[in-house]
């Protein structure tokens, strides 16, 4: 006969009583129904009590096995339903829950001074075994027990970590009735923490995702569709989860066609987001936005251009990211392993200037008409600022540009293969608009412009095309002229660049789509 | 009885699917005489810890084979898969430098 800790409750062999309880699916839940296929596990509970929580956690992923095997495992909660599936989520509780209001009518019918109590009912209703408290050989023994009333041998056990047994708390039936009020009265429901309980955060407060703002989201799409699978967890992003991750993000319906662009250009195979999800390096995923679409939704292309203060940019941005996170399952500390990460991977959403640039835009080089909209991603580092107000031709400020990427990635890796991204604040493209540089002329000087012999770079990390090279020659810093990305934007007036380092060893590729309607 | 405790009144990220476990295929008491295959995921020096490790399986009796993913921060290309699935018992697998 299992024993549990000294305490009270019902002898083996006494019937067991009713429940009066209110259960989520929804209504009263009878104990006929829960011993109707084999045997039923009660386990009382409450909110406050941290050994009822322990118990929750050890036994809540047993349970599902355990129904399976015929035994009905129910969490008798002695608080109410909805801070009871609240603890239960956050418990990881697979079986049943339910709730008892006050007077606890059917704790006291068990005879509990204590939670958490565990009591075995068998097919007959009759109670079948009792233990209190947390008490890991005794529950073990408890659920053996059952497995012989079912008939089944291999019940999986509690795992016997640390502690094997603690004492509960008093059970609510068991107090003066003015104290189980004053414990049991709600903190104010919090939505916003709620969210964070539910773990739908990047470890900012969110949005609600409520069903009203899902569907304006959706805007009368079908929120069954399919996007694919967003790695590293195969999540399936369907429209629906792709609408909630921009609630979340606090993204207004008018950004979610350029929301689910990116979603799309993200999951191009040969963007490779399964590696940058789960690297140790810092990447994240820079979104460009080009075309029309831009002034329609109100994205930033001037004044602090790569921070704060528009909602567009933040929140397309970290709508990505919170895709890739929630549905995809990296968040940082699990499957993102990210060393330091940066904050671009809050969200990394940036629009060119395509009327203050003297160079076509961004979308229109890589094929697409002007008046389209598109979205261009790019696994990216974090910016890195220029400053150059000196600068007198556009050979020095294009010398000052490059060499400021000489050590992006790392001081000795040369050549970069993937792309190095540079935003040209308007002052210092004026500066070649005036002495008439093409993009591409400016783009084959930076190139030319950084070079530097073998024999230089042979200290630390390398690469293995520096290490094998003749020690005069001259390395450049990327492969190709067509790593250096070149965009216009920000604000007016102030000559600050900035370099985006690349993500490397990925073989991740540049992916544009033209923003459609979901 | 289990609940699904994702409240009707919001709309979860989450894909809820529960997904079983793959099984870990049954671990042989000895090498000798398995093929083992020796899967180099082209990390820096992963090679050369193949190496060392190919030498002591061949001395415990094993027979070895190499094979390379194409990068690797990708999933190894179906037809590598398929090539150790077909030839070999045993796989070990090189990771990060």
């Amino acid at each position: 006969m299992p024993q549990g800790l000294p305490g009270a409750g019902l002898a083996p062999g006494s019937p067991a009583p009713a429940l009066q309880v209110t259960g989520v699916d929804p209504g009263m839940v009878s104990l006929g129904d829960l011993v109707a296929r084999g045997c039923a596990l009660l386990v009382f509970v409450s909110e406050e009590c941290p050994t009822s929580a322990m118990a929750l956690r050890n036994l809540g992923p047993l349970c599902r096995n355990w129904e399976q095997a015929g035994l009905a495992v129910t969490a008798v909660f002695e608080d109410p339903l909805d801070r009871a599936i609240r603890v239960a989520r956050r418990t990881g509780w697979t079986g049943g829950v339910v709730s008892q209001e006050p007077p606890y009518e059917t704790s006291r019918a068990y005879g509990l001074l204590a939670v958490p109590t565990t009591v075995l009912v068998d097919r007959a209703g009759v109670v079948a075994g009792t233990v209190v408290g947390w008490d890991q050989p005794a529950i073990g023994a408890l659920i053996e027990q059952a497995g012989t009333l079912l008939g089944t041998a291999g019940l999986p056990l509690p795992p016997p970590v640390e502690p094997l047994r603690r004492p509960g708390c008093s059970s609510k039936a068991a107090m003066d009735p003015g104290v189980a009020a004053a414990i049991s009265r709600p903190a104010a429901d919090d939505e916003m923490e709620e969210m964070f309980e539910r773990g739908w955060t990047d470890g900012l407060p969110v949005v609600p995702p409520t069903r009203q703002r899902v569907e304006a989201m959706l805007g009368g799409a079908d929120g069954a569709v399919s996007l694919g699978l967003v790695p590293p967890s195969m999540g399936e992003a369907t429209l629906e989860r792709v609408a909630a991750c921009a609630v979340l993000a606090g993204c207004r319906p008018a950004y979610f066609p350029v929301v689910v662009t990116a979603a799309r250009a993200m999951l191009d195979p040969a963007f490779n987001l399964h590696g940058q999800a789960v690297t140790t390096q810092p990447a994240g995923q820079l979104v460009i936005v080009n075309g029309p679409v831009r002034r329609a939704i109100g994205l930033n292309i001037g004044m602090g251009a790569l921070g704060p203060g528009s909602r567009a940019n933040l929140t397309i941005g970290r709508a990505e990211r919170l895709i890739v996170t929630l549905i995809g399952g990296a968040m940082p500390g699990t499957l993102d392993r990210a060393t330091l990460g940066h904050m671009g991977k809050v969200g990394f959403c940036i629009a060119e200037d395509e009327e203050t640039s003297p160079w076509e835009p961004l979308h229109v080089e890589r094929g697409f008409e002007p008046g389209q909209s598109v979205v261009t991603l790019i696994g990216s580092d974090a910016p890195q600022n220029i400053s150059d107000h000196r600068s007198r031709t556009p050979e020095d400020l294009a010398y000052i540009l490059a060499w400021a990427a000489a050590s992006a990635w790392s001081t000795n890796w040369w050549p970069l293969a993937e792309p190095s991204v540079f935003v040209i604040c308007p002052e210092h493209a004026e500066m070649f608009r005036a002495a008439g540089w093409s993009k591409q002329r400016l783009r084959e000087f930076m190139f030319d412009a950084v070079r530097r012999p073998a024999s230089e770079l042979r200290r630390g990390e390398t690469t293995p095309f520096v290490a094998s090279a003749d020690p005069a020659a001259a390395i450049p810093k990327w492969a190709s002229p067509d790593a250096i990305v070149l965009l216009v934007a920000g604000g007016e007036a102030g000559r600050y660049s900035a370099v985006l380092g690349p993500c490397t060893g990925m073989g991740a590729q540049i992916i544009s789509r033209e923003v459609e309607s979901p | 009885m289990t609940t699904d405790y994702v409240s009707r009144d919001y709309v979860s990220p989450f894909d809820e699917r529960v997904r079983q476990p793959e099984p870990l295929a049954p671990r042989p008491a000895r090498v000798a005489g398995r093929t083992v295959a020796l899967l180099d995921i082209t990390k820096n020096r992963g090679a050369e810890f193949l190496d060392r490790i190919e030498s002591q399986l061949n001395e415990a009796g094993a027979v070895t084979f190499r094979s390379a993913k194409e990068i690797f921060s990708k999933p190894a290309a179906p037809a590598v898969i398929d090539e150790i699935a077909a030839r070999a018992d045993l796989v070990v697998e090189a990771l990060a430098d």
